[in-house]
């Protein structure tokens, strides 16, 4: 039991984590909660989908497909709606408000385009699953663990070695500096929704594997990121994927002693704690406010 | 015509709902995400009272209305000492976890089933039943938050609400204690909101959680937003025009499936577009969130 | 302490990120007096005006007031006991009118207290309109009554230096920090505000002053405490710290 329990936590966790870094890399870069990237990820559910089973596509090219739209979706959201908004001084919380408005109206969209029954891209039977330490993992399981670490480690490289990635850390460092060491920040914000939002689908995808879709898939799991994040704190990716981990422990052990239907209270009362008590999460920096 | 009185009684309940939050949002600067779940404590206390207790209703009302203010001091105290955007994710949480526990405790609340066969209020030996006795009954109170809140925002305690929105380090260098404020005015909205929770309740007999979700929340800051925060009449108009707008699309032959959806992706679609370009709502005095420098988005120390 | 002692400072000490904001910095301020605060950008002068009225805590060190200790407390409490303050960059309620922002700085507004609001309202509004012909006295005191009621946003730059001035006479507090009363102003609009702070111990107010302009410091002032990297390096009147060979060399560093 105590093994499953630790299994379902790395899977959770890994998807968690994936989800949470997709995040981080907007949020630390552009100061905002940006919501509507629950719509994203389920957006990259359904447009494998719609490739895959509607269209007949291939599961591989569906795939890659969805991803790309899913980037592109994202940064349409920054081109048309929150620059413009940026360029009026909006602060942060209107920009957190429009996102939520923005999920609901795509949300809404997905539903009356698909309907609000469970989708499925699983076109093979249902697996066994195979045996490990006493617990039970299924392919595509052993797949989204692998998939989470990769992707994770790969976004790590991409931040630390590449031109973008760096521009990305040294906006998300201290904006004011990047902008007078000639970083363009637009264009940063932009290949940052562009990231973020690509790997916002692949996790969809990867959940829709596993558990398959529906139209609210996005918020569940983003809102779990998001607890992932602030615990962990936004700037560290070791420290959200550790977020992401403690999260999915607290969760499926929690469970285990109280019912499952009380999972998001686990989880939103833990993110409560750090909001009041250590707000900057477990290995992220205090931010600064601005001078009195 | 039956219709038409029920339309005009959602506007009053929704009316009630968008004139407390403004209070916070509009007056305050505060943006809670958290204010179904006041208008959720106060429909639930009310109805629980009545079914169980079977007390008469304007006990039920007095009691409804304490327990969201003091649920509203339960979230507000705590909460009010986060910052910003934090603040809002914060709400975000207790509203979440406020679904959870009406939802979850079954024995208590009904759980997912909800609360059926709730009493019509009466009123000194008068029952309330039927539209029109019920409009009439809504439209009191309407008027009574609307001169509440507006006693409020008119007075010196208003002005110090005005300060805290634009600049909150100048209001505490003119001695005002803000977070006392932020406190007080979220307790207030959180009871008045319970009104309309009460109101809700006893119209339609039945409550169950899903009324009382984070989504009915951004429905509520939609109203205050595209009606005009920092103007009580804007709740009115904004309660109006978000309550009425997706019922006249019925008219248009939508197939009912897809009505839940148009309505929330008129009044999602209608947030964006007024946040982008009429901050101001229809009738604001305060365009939501714009240019205050003062504040400023967070930046190292100088 | 000695009597006729209203503020006093001792050994403050704040960092920010490994630097020295305010290095064991100590001082007096007695009643009626006009002390200037004078050194370059950096030198802590803002960062002791922050932590004296509470808006950032010290790291160690007590401040006094009229023999309470006020360290640690709260903006708003060291206000309500006698402390008014402008800010460098010039902080007002711009979206409201100039009135508004005078009648804010008002204390013990019973209308600010929610109960009053419904069940004391005469008393509320009497008290307010007491209130409105104070602050039109202020107003006109300070030669811009006719803006009354402006919005704070339309008045020009020295007006706004006005207003928030008169904000901190509003209050009652006995002491004011004026943080670069006259920076970025014309000569005649320097000489306005100067006057004003001239006037101010008549009236029983105390002054600390931040200001670049050494000639509006040399005026108004009767004493000058020269601050760099957080520390006190001279005291004494406006000539003597002008001219102290310590003093001109921080401004060249």
């Amino acid at each position: 039991m105590f093994n499953q329990l630790l299994l379902n936590s790395l899977i959770v966790a890994s998807v968690y984590t994936l989800v949470a870094v997709s995040f981080a890399i907007i949020y630390s870069t552009t100061r905002f909660f940006h919501f509507a990237h629950a719509a994203v990820l389920t957006a990259g559910a359904y447009f494998a989908y719609l490739f895959h089973i509607l269209f007949g596509l291939p599961l591989v090219i569906s795939i890659g497909l969805a991803v790309i739209f899913s980037a592109l979706l994202g940064s349409l959201m920054e081109l048309c709606i929150y620059r413009p908004l940026r360029k009026t001084n909006a602060s942060a919380m209107v920009l957190l408000l429009v996102s939520l408005g923005i999920y609901i109206v795509l949300q809404n969209m997905i539903s009356m385009i698909f309907g609000d029954d469970t989708k499925s891209i699983r076109t093979g039977d249902v697996v066994e699953g195979i045996n490990i330490l006493g617990a039970r993992i299924t392919p595509i399981q052993i797949f989204i663990i692998c998939s989470g670490i990769l992707l994770v480690i790969l976004v790590t490289v991409f931040l630390k070695r590449t031109k973008t990635g760096k521009a990305m850390r040294a906006v998300a460092n201290d904006p004011e500096l990047a902008d007078i060491s000639g970083i363009n920040s637009s264009r940063v914000f932009l290949r940052t929704f562009a990231l973020g939002s690509a790997l916002a689908g692949v996790a969809g995808i990867l959940v829709a594997l596993d558990v398959d879709m529906t139209p609210t898939m996005g918020m569940n799991a983003l809102l779990m990121g998001v607890v992932a994040v602030i615990i962990g704190g936004a700037g560290s990716i070791p420290g959200v994927a550790l977020g992401a981990l403690l999260l999915a422990l607290a969760q499926n052990f929690g469970v285990w002693k109280i019912s499952s239907q009380w999972q998001d209270t686990i989880a939103f009362v833990i993110l409560l704690i750090f909001l009041l008590f250590r707000p900057e999460g477990f290995l992220g920096r205090k931010v600064k406010k601005a001078t009195i | 015509m039956e219709y038409f009185l029920h339309i005009l009684i959602l506007i009053g309940i929704y009316t009630i709902l968008s004139i407390s939050l403004n209070l916070l949002a509009g007056y305050t600067g505060i943006l809670s995400v958290a204010h179904a779940a006041f208008y959720g404590v106060g429909a639930y206390v009310a109805a629980l009272m009545a079914l169980k207790l079977h007390t008469p209703f304007p006990l039920n009302l007095f009691l409804a209305i304490g327990a969201a203010t003091l649920f509203g001091a339960v979230v507000g105290i705590p909460s009010l000492r986060i910052k910003d955007d934090y603040f809002v994710i914060a709400t975000f949480a207790f509203q979440i976890i406020t679904f959870s526990l009406l939802n979850n405790l079954v024995s208590f609340t009904g759980g997912p089933m909800g609360l059926p066969g709730i009493p019509q209020p009466v009123i000194f030996g008068f029952t309330v039943s039927g539209h029109i006795p019920f409009l009439i009954l809504t439209f009191i109170f309407c008027v009574l938050t609307f001169w509440i809140a507006n006693r409020i925002v008119a007075s010196p305690f208003g002005r110090v609400l005005k300060a805290i929105r634009e600049d909150e380090v100048f209001a505490q260098a003119c001695g005002k204690d803000v977070s006392a404020y932020k406190v007080t005015i979220f307790m207030i909205g959180a009871g008045l909101a319970a009104i309309a929770g009460v109101l809700y309740a006893t119209y339609i007999s039945f409550i169950d959680p899903t009324s009382f979700t984070v989504m009915e929340s951004i429905f509520i800051i939609s109203i205050v937003i595209i009606g005009g925060a920092g103007n009580l009449w804007g709740s009115v108009v904004g309660a109006a025009v978000l309550v009425t707008l997706p019922e006249l699309l019925r008219f248009v032959g939508l197939p009912n499936s897809v009505a839940a959806n148009i309505r929330q992706i008129l009044y999602g679609g209608l947030l964006v577009a007024f946040m982008l370009w009429r901050p101001r709502g229809f009738i604001g005095e305060y365009a939501f969130g714009r240019g205050n420098k003062a504040e400023g988005s967070r930046q190292k120390a100088a | 302490m000695k009597t006729g002692t209203l503020l006093s400072i001792e050994n403050l000490n704040k960092h920010f990120d490994g630097i020295k904001a305010l290095d064991d910095f100590s001082c007096s301020v007695g009643r009626g007096e006009i002390l200037g605060l004078i050194g370059p950008n950096g030198a802590g002068k803002s960062t002791l005006f922050n932590v004296v009225t509470g808006f950032i805590p010290r790291d160690s060190g007590a401040v006094y007031l009229k023999g309470q200790n006020i360290t640690g407390k709260p903006p708003y409490k060291i206000t309500q006991g006698g402390i008014a303050r402008t800010f460098q960059n010039l902080r007002l309620l711009r979206q409201m009118t100039v009135l508004e922002n005078v009648l804010l700085s008002y204390k013990n507004q019973p209308g600010e207290r929610l109960g009053n609001i419904f069940l004391k309202r005469k008393k509320s509004d009497e008290v307010e309109a007491v209130n409105g012909v104070l602050a039109m006295l202020l107003l006109s005191q300070a030669g811009i009554s006719s803006k009354a009621h402006d919005m704070a946003s339309d008045l020009s730059y020295g007006e706004q230096k006005l207003l928030s001035v008169v904000c901190c006479l509003a209050s009652g507090a006995e002491l004011l920090l004026l943080d670069e009363p006259v920076s970025g102003l014309n000569p005649v609009m320097i000489d306005t505000i100067l006057a004003l702070i001239k006037k101010l111990p008549e009236e029983s107010k105390t002054v600390i002053l931040i200001e670049h302009n050494m000639d509006a410091v040399a005026e108004v002032c009767s004493r000058v405490i020269a601050m760099d990297a957080g520390q006190k390096i001279c005291e004494g009147t406006p000539a003597e710290v002008r001219n102290d060979p310590r003093v001109i060399e921080s401004y060249l560093d």
